[in-house]
C-alpha cells in the first residue's frame, strides 16, 4: 500500500445522476475494489461492501488563510479507511448536492496525512442536460460544481434536442473552459474516461485546450464574450487568443503568450494574484515556458493553494507556449492580462 | 554508538500483516492485548510468548480503537463495523454496543465505573450499573479524541473549535467549554488532573489550566502530532510530531515561557509517531515513521535502540507503544503489521 490510492470527486445537484454513476461504477467488471464515501446514509441504494458516510464538516485551517477550508469528516474518514490494509484501490466520495467542492479537494492539500496516503484524481461534476440551465439560473452552487470540474458528465442527453444540448455544451465550455465533457444518457460510460485521469497531476497536464466557442453562438442576452488578440506577435491559429467569458458573476479566462516568460516575476505575480484574490478564483491551471528552462513549469491552484513544478520536456510539436487558465467570480480580465504580459522577459 | 538493538538479544517479533490500532497489558503485567485493522484482536501470554498471539476475529472491517474497560483485566475492541466488544484474555467476547453502519471510533474507560466511546459527532457515556441505557451527548462537530480524568469522574472530549468537559456520574448537566478555535485531534490528561492538553490540526498542541483557566500553546513541530504521554510523575509531557521526541516541562505552573527537552531522533530524520512513558521511571519509549523504536529521557544524550527501522518496507510507521504495568516489557507495533516485544528485566 506504498502507492497513493486515488480519489475521485463526484459532484452534480439533486437529480443528475451521481448515485447512477457511482453504480455504474461499482457493478462494472473492472477487477477494481472501490471505498466510497456518501453524504447520505441507508436511503441511496450503493451496491459496495465498503460504504461509509460523511457529515460535510468544513472547517478552516488556522493558517491565516480564510479561504482555506477543509473537510474534517474526510480527514478522519480517510484516515480510518487505510487502516484497512489492500483492501480497495481507490476511493469515491460523493457530495451532496449543494455541496461546496473546493473544501473537498483542499483537504487533499492540506492534510499531510491525507496527502501523504491518497491523491485526488478528478472532480467530476454530473450534469443534467434538461435542466441544468434552470439550475444554474437559480443556484450558485450548480454554478460552482461546473466551474471547478475537471470532467463534466452531460447526462439526460436523450431528454433534450439536438439543439438545446448544444446550448447546453456552449455554456459549460464557456463557464469551464478546462473540463472534458462527456456527453451520455444514463451515465453509461467507460470507467478508463472518468478514473485515473490525473487532473492534479502536474507531470500529467500536458496542455490546457480552452474550449472557448465562437462569439455568434452565444444567445442569452447578459453572456458576452470578448476576443482579445494580443497584436504584439503572431498566432497561427485562434488557440493563441487571450479570451474572456463572463456569465453573470463566473468568469473564466484564458491568457497566452509565446514569449518566455521571466520566473522571478511570473512567481511574484501568481503570488500576488493568489494573495489578493484566492478568495474568489476558484481554479487557476498553468502550463509555462520559463526563460532559460529546458522543460515546462506546470502550475495549479485551487483557491490560495497552489502547487508548481517542472514536469518534463515540452511535446516536440509544441510551440513553446504559456497558458493559463482562471476560473472564478469577478475576475479581471484586463488586470490579469497585463500582470501575466508583464512577466514576458524584455 | 552502535548498540544493537534489544529487541534482537531480549524481544521477540512477529508480522501481523495489518494496521496495529491499539495495544495495552493487562494489570498483572502478563498478558498483551492488540488490535488490528483486519478486525482481530491478538492476544499474546508472555509466559508463554514462544507460542506466539492467540488471533480472534471481532470486527468484519476494521478495528478502529482499543482501551481497557472499567471491568479490570477485560478490554474494549471498537470497530468500523459499528460494533463496541468486550474481550476477556481467555479470549471471549461480548457485543456490549452496535452503532450499525457507524463507526466506533475513540473509546476509554475507568475503574471508578464508565465507558465512553464515540462515533461521528456522538458520544455514548456508560456506567457500570447493568440495565442502564448509555446516557448520548452530541457534539457540534466531529469527536477527535477521548479522556477521562485520572479521578475517573471527568471525561474530556475533543472536537472543532475546543474541548467539552462532561461530568460522568450526572445524567443531564452540560459540558464545561475549553474554547479555542480549530480542530482538536487528541486530548489528554496531566496525572494531577489540572491540564487538559489537545494536539492539533496546524501542527501544534493547546494546552489549559483547569485551576485558573488560563491557555497555552506549544507549536514548532514538523508533523501532524500523532501522540502524546505524560510521565509518571506528570513533570513532563512527551510527544511526537517532530524529528526528536519533544517532552514538555510540567513542574511550577506549567510549559508556559519555558523550553522543551529533546531526546532522541535526528535532525530532520523521520518524525516521532508514537510516545509512551514508563509506568514507573521518568523514561519513555518513542517510535518513528520507519519504524525505529528507542527508549529515552528528557534532555539526556543517551539512548537505547529498541528496534531498528526497517528500509525494505512501506508504511512501517509506529502506531502503538505499550508498557506492562511493572515496567519489565515494551510493546511496539506498525502500521504495517510488526509486532515486537523487548523483556528490559536482564538489563535493568
Amino acid at each position: 500500500m506504498s502507492a497513493q490510492i486515488p480519489v475521485t470527486v463526484l459532484t452534480g445537484y439533486l437529480g443528475a445522476g451521481k448515485t447512477t454513476l457511482l453504480n455504474r461504477v461499482l457493478s462494472e467488471d473492472h477487477g477494481k475494489k472501490f471505498a466510497v464515501i456518501v453524504n447520505e446514509f441507508g436511503e441511496i441504494g450503493i451496491d459496495s461492501d465498503l460504504v461509509v458516510g460523511a457529515d460535510e464538516e468544513v472547517f478552516e485551517m488556522n493558517n491565516g488563510c480564510i479561504c482555506c477550508t477543509v473537510r474534517g469528516d474526510l480527514i478522519r474518514i480517510i484516515g480510518g479507511l487505510l487502516k484497512r490494509k489492500g483492501k480497495f484501490d481507490a476511493i469515491l466520495v460523493e457530495t451532496t448536492g449543494l455541496a461546496d467542492p473546493a473544501p473537498v479537494a483542499q483537504t487533499f492539500f492540506a492534510d499531510e496525512d491525507v496527502k501523504k496516503r491518497t491523491k485526488l484524481d478528478s472532480v467530476l461534476t454530473v450534469v443534467d442536460a434538461k435542466h441544468v440551465l434552470q439550475r444554474l439560473a437559480d443556484s450558485p452552487e450548480a454554478k460552482d460544481q461546473i466551474a471547478f470540474a475537471d470532467i463534466l458528465l452531460l447526462n439526460k442527453t436523450d431528454a433534450v434536442s439536438a439543439d438545446e444540448l448544444a446550448k447546453v455544451e456552449q455554456k459549460l465550455g464557456a463557464l469551464n473552459p478546462f473540463a472534458r465533457i462527456h456527453k451520455t444518457e444514463r451515465c453509461n460510460i467507460a470507467i478508463d474516461k472518468i478514473l485515473d485521469q490525473g487532473s492534479f497531476d502536474l507531470s500529467r497536464i500536458l496542455d490546457i485546450k480552452p474550449h472557448f466557442l465562437p462569439k455568434e453562438k452565444h444567445g442569452h442576452d447578459h453572456d458576452h464574450k470578448h476576443d482579445h488578440h494580443d497584436h504584439d506577435h503572431h498566432h497561427g491559429h485562434d488557440h493563441g487568443a487571450d479570451e474572456h467569458y463572463h456569465d453573470e458573476d463566473m468568469d473564466s479566462i484564458s491568457l497566452s503568450t509565446d514569449k518566455p516568460l521571466n520566473p522571478a516575476k511570473f512567481n511574484d505575480w501568481i503570488n500576488d494574484v493568489l494573495a489578493s484574490k484566492g478568495q474568489t478564483i476558484l481554479r487557476s491551471k498553468g502550463i509555462l515556458n520559463l526563460a532559460d528552462a529546458e522543460n515546462r513549469y506546470v502550475f495549479q491552484a485551487v483557491h490560495m493553494m497552489s502547487e508548481g513544478a517542472f514536469a518534463g520536456p515540452w511535446p516536440a510539436k509544441d510551440s513553446r507556449k504559456s497558458r493559463m487558465v482562471f476560473i472564478g467570480r469577478d475576475l479581471d480580465f484586463e488586470a490579469l492580462k497585463a500582470g501575466f504580459k508583464a512577466c514576458e522577459i524584455a | 554508538m552502535s548498540l544493537a538493538p534489544l529487541v534482537e538479544t531480549k524481544g521477540m517479533s512477529w508480522f501481523a500483516d495489518a494496521y496495529t490500532i491499539g495495544a495495552y497489558a493487562t494489570p498483572d503485567s502478563r498478558y498483551f492485548v492488540c488490535n488490528f485493522g483486519d478486525g482481530t484482536v491478538r492476544i499474546l501470554d508472555l509466559t508463554a510468548a514462544a507460542d506466539g498471539f492467540k488471533v480472534i476475529e471481532v470486527h468484519k472491517g476494521s478495528a478502529m480503537c482499543l482501551s481497557p474497560d472499567m471491568v479490570k483485566g477485560a478490554f474494549l475492541s471498537g470497530g468500523d463495523d459499528g460494533k463496541l466488544v468486550k474481550i476477556d484474555v481467555d479470549g471471549a467476547t461480548e457485543v456490549v454496543a452496535d452503532l450499525g453502519r457507524k463507526w466506533v471510533e475513540h473509546v476509554t474507560a475507568t475503574e471508578t465505573g464508565y465507558r465512553a466511546y464515540a462515533s461521528g459527532k456522538d458520544v455514548f457515556i456508560q456506567g457500570k450499573k447493568k440495565g442502564d441505557e448509555p446516557r448520548k451527548v452530541t457534539h457540534a462537530s466531529s469527536v477527535g479524541g477521548l479522556a477521562i480524568n485520572p479521578k475517573g469522574r471527568r471525561l474530556a472530549v475533543s472536537h472543532y473549535d475546543s474541548v467539552s468537559l462532561w461530568w460522568l456520574a450526572t445524567k443531564d448537566g452540560q459540558a464545561q467549554a475549553l474554547p479555542w478555535k480549530g480542530s482538536h485531534l487528541q486530548v489528554t490528561w496531566s496525572p494531577d488532573g489540572d491540564y487538559v492538553v489537545s494536539t492539533m490540526q496546524e501542527n501544534s498542541l493547546h494546552g489549559w489550566r483547569l485551576s485558573d483557566g488560563q491557555h497555552f500553546r506549544m507549536e514548532g513541530y514538523g508533523a501532524k502530532i500523532r501522540a502524546l504521554s505524560f510521565v509518571k510523575r506528570g513533570q513532563f509531557l512527551a510527544t511526537g510530531g517532530a524529528d526528536t521526541v519533544i517532552c514538555w516541562p510540567f513542574t511550577g505552573g506549567g510549559p508556559m515561557g519555558k523550553a522543551p527537552q529533546e531526546f532522541g531522533g535526528m535532525m530532520n530524520g523521520p518524525p516521532v509517531t508514537c510516545v509512551a512513558a514508563h509506568p514507573k521511571m521518568d523514561v519513555i519509549a518513542a517510535g518513528f515513521e520507519n519504524g525505529k523504536v528507542i527508549v529515552g529521557q528528557p534532555g539526556s544524550p543517551r539512548v537505547m535502540p529498541i528496534a531498528e527501522p526497517f528500509t525494505d518496507k512501506e508504511n512501517s510507521a509506529v502506531s502503538v507503544l505499550a508498557w506492562t504495568p511493572d515496567g519489565d516489557r515494551l510493546l511496539a507495533g506498525t502500521e504495517n503489521g510488526d509486532v515486537h516485544v523487548v523483556d528490559f528485566r536482564a538489563i535493568s
